[in-house]
């Protein structure tokens, strides 16, 4: 501030004056450019919000672009009861939220080693967890079906937790490199500390270490429930008893029964002309935007950390 | 009875212990199911009373793939060109929002948020319900005839892929989010005083992108590219592994294993020439 005060002194009055309305423009420039690119990327979330209080009239009548003409909940209150809500939601908890806050704490001791330790074979370890992080899911999925039919896993949680616990499961290598990242960081002394004042490894582990590493957990825990709760790959794999569907699974069951009411009623062009078609698609986007309610509701409250926590727990290292 | 292990032994076993979790679960649900899924590459699986049975075939699937599947060969080349075409689009796009969120503005923080917003909305089934209702893409272009209005200046053959591709870029857009937040972390991890000399000794902004941004942001944009070519694996449009899912539902285990290795291997070779690229890059600056 100073700074600029003192050159006021010496330049010619007509140059800071233009030197400000640039710098207005430049401003102006920047927040057009931010507004114009967040609703971009607002697009679908307004989307399904503005379509799933849509009723079929509001579709046909053309002076309605976003907001309906009355505000009525019946399609949520009808997708409610099609999604079978509270089963699948359940559901939908149990092979997320369970596996992220297991992947958590698995990954944290497992990239605690990485990390800290240093032993024959560590590099290639090492490489093996990244490469395990680069192989594409279609490669072993016909073995890994094979094998989880043989322990029965099939249409149940332990299929999702039982990888979870070693470190497996969805991305968890990625997980593994997070907290590697994140221990490396630490100052040595802690452990050495710790060590001194008598501790063994596993209790400076649980008590000192795990305990730092609160962001590299916050990291890991929203992603992996984020990650899982929108995963459709491993339910569609794993889940495969209709009646033990969960969320999203569900929601594509009543997305296919919508099409095939719509084949079998009528013809699908007369159908799109009535408007029945639009009236299902409200339906469906009514239950598009319950399945992730969950994850934007926490969304909306730990979002600083979902942002502050990928900067803090240095990712983006090497 | 007491052992006295050596300091060393005793810190290598220490950490042995920390890692065997991952160790056990790598080779319970990855070597082992890698190593398996070669083996059914080249063999019949059948299911018999007592359990599978697998018959050599050889090289037989992998032929297949490429001669007999009309489907296969298809959509392995439009996965890969999409690939090619939406790493480096979803990179610079990145770089380009994590620079316009790095300045010191009011409304920071909120900004940040709504950039991050795709990443919780519009994956998995919420998007692919999107996309059947036609909210995936914003019309900006399709909208206002721009079709009609350009087909006098650009040919059509040219001009109707080019605004697809445009109005596809906002799907493109909604995959950067996490991509975003790492070029924003790498970003403020570069010390101002090294643009403040810049501009010293008369760099232009353009000329201290180059000159500071990029370079120092190198190891971000492995990172990245890594990250997008994972990412794209596990799109909820990926034809190819609809594909191999489709098959393995219709019980041709052999042969989707064989499916999937092929694809493994041309998504190793472009990794392997991203890691080759960067080392050479990165050890060009030393």
């Amino acid at each position: 501030m100073d700074k600029s005060e003192s050159r006021l002194h010496y330049r010619p009055a007509g140059q800071t004056l233009r030197k400000r309305t640039s710098e207005y423009a430049n401003k102006i420039f920047h927040y057009v450019l931010l507004i114009s690119l967040s609703f971009v990327f607002m697009y679908p979330i307004l989307y399904l919000i503005s379509r799933s209080m849509m009723q079929p009239a509001d579709l046909a009548d053309a002076t309605v672009v976003w907001i309906p003409k009355e505000l009525s909940f019946s399609n949520f209150i009808n997708v409610f009861a099609e999604l079978k809500y509270t089963e699948t939601f359940t559901r939908s908890v149990m092979n997320s939220l369970v596996p992220a806050m297991i992947q958590t704490f698995t990954c944290a001791i497992v990239g605690y080693g990485f990390a800290r330790y240093t032993f024959p074979g560590r590099g290639i370890l090492l490489a093996l967890v990244l490469f395990t992080f680069l192989v594409p899911p279609q490669t072993i999925v016909v073995p890994l079906f094979i094998l989880f039919n043989q322990f029965d896993w099939i249409n149940s949680y332990l299929a999702f937790w039982i990888p979870a616990i070693l470190c497996q499961g969805l991305r968890g290598s990625l997980f593994v490199l997070i907290y590697i990242q994140f221990f490396r960081g630490l100052p040595g002394q802690l452990e050495e500390a710790a060590r001194i004042d008598g501790a063994n490894a596993f209790r400076t582990f649980s008590r000192i270490m795990f305990p730092l590493a609160r962001p590299a957990m916050l990291v890991v825990f929203l992603f992996s429930l984020v990650w899982h709760w929108n995963d459709m790959f491993q339910p569609g794999l794993f889940i495969l008893d209709t009646t033990k569907f969960n969320l999203t699974q569900q929601l594509s069951v009543i997305y296919g029964l919508g099409e095939q009411e719509l084949t079998l009623g009528m013809g699908g062009s007369t159908a799109g002309m009535i408007g029945v078609v639009p009236s299902q698609g409200n339906r469906i986007m009514a239950g598009a935007l319950l399945t992730i309610l969950p994850m934007l509701i926490l969304y909306l409250f730990t979002q600083r950390y979902f942002v502050e926590s990928v900067e803090r727990a240095g990712i983006a290292g090497d | 009875m007491k052992f006295r292990l050596s300091m060393r032994i005793r810190h290598f076993l220490e950490g042995y212990i920390f890692i065997s979790l991952w160790v056990i679960g790598f080779s319970a649900f990855m070597a082992i199911p890698l190593g398996r899924s070669l083996y059914y590459a080249f063999h019949e699986l059948n299911v018999t009373s007592d359990g599978l049975k697998a018959t050599y075939v050889g090289w037989k699937h992998f032929q297949e793939a490429f001669t007999i599947d009309v489907k296969f060969p298809s959509r392995l080349i439009s996965t890969i060109t999409s690939l090619f075409l939406e790493v480096p689009l979803i990179l610079i796009f990145a770089i380009f929002i994590a620079m316009l969120l790095n300045r010191q503005f009011i409304g920071r923080g909120i900004f940040r948020g709504i950039f991050f917003l795709p990443v919780i909305v519009s994956s998995g089934a919420v998007l692919q319900r999107l996309q059947s209702d036609g909210g995936d893409s914003l019309p900006i272009f399709s909208q206002y005839n721009l079709f009609d209005v350009l087909r006098n200046v650009i040919p059509p053959e040219i001009l109707r892929p080019l605004l697809d591709v445009l109005d596809s870029l906002t799907v493109v857009m909604w995959d950067s989010g996490v991509q975003i937040l790492i070029f924003l972390a790498g970003l403020q991890a570069i010390s101002v005083q090294l643009y403040e000399a810049a501009k010293c000794d008369g760099a232009t902004p353009w000329e201290s992108f180059w000159k500071i941004t990029f370079p120092l942001l190198m190891p971000m944009i492995l990172v990245n590219t890594l990250f997008s070519i994972v990412n794209s694996f596990t799109k909820r449009d990926n034809l190819v592994m609809e594909y191999i899912q489709s098959v393995f539902k219709l019980s041709k285990f052999g042969y989707a294993s064989a499916l999937g290795w092929i694809y493994f291997i041309i998504i190793f070779a472009i990794i392997g020439a991203v890691f080759y690229i960067f080392r050479n890059k990165m050890s060009e600056r030393g």
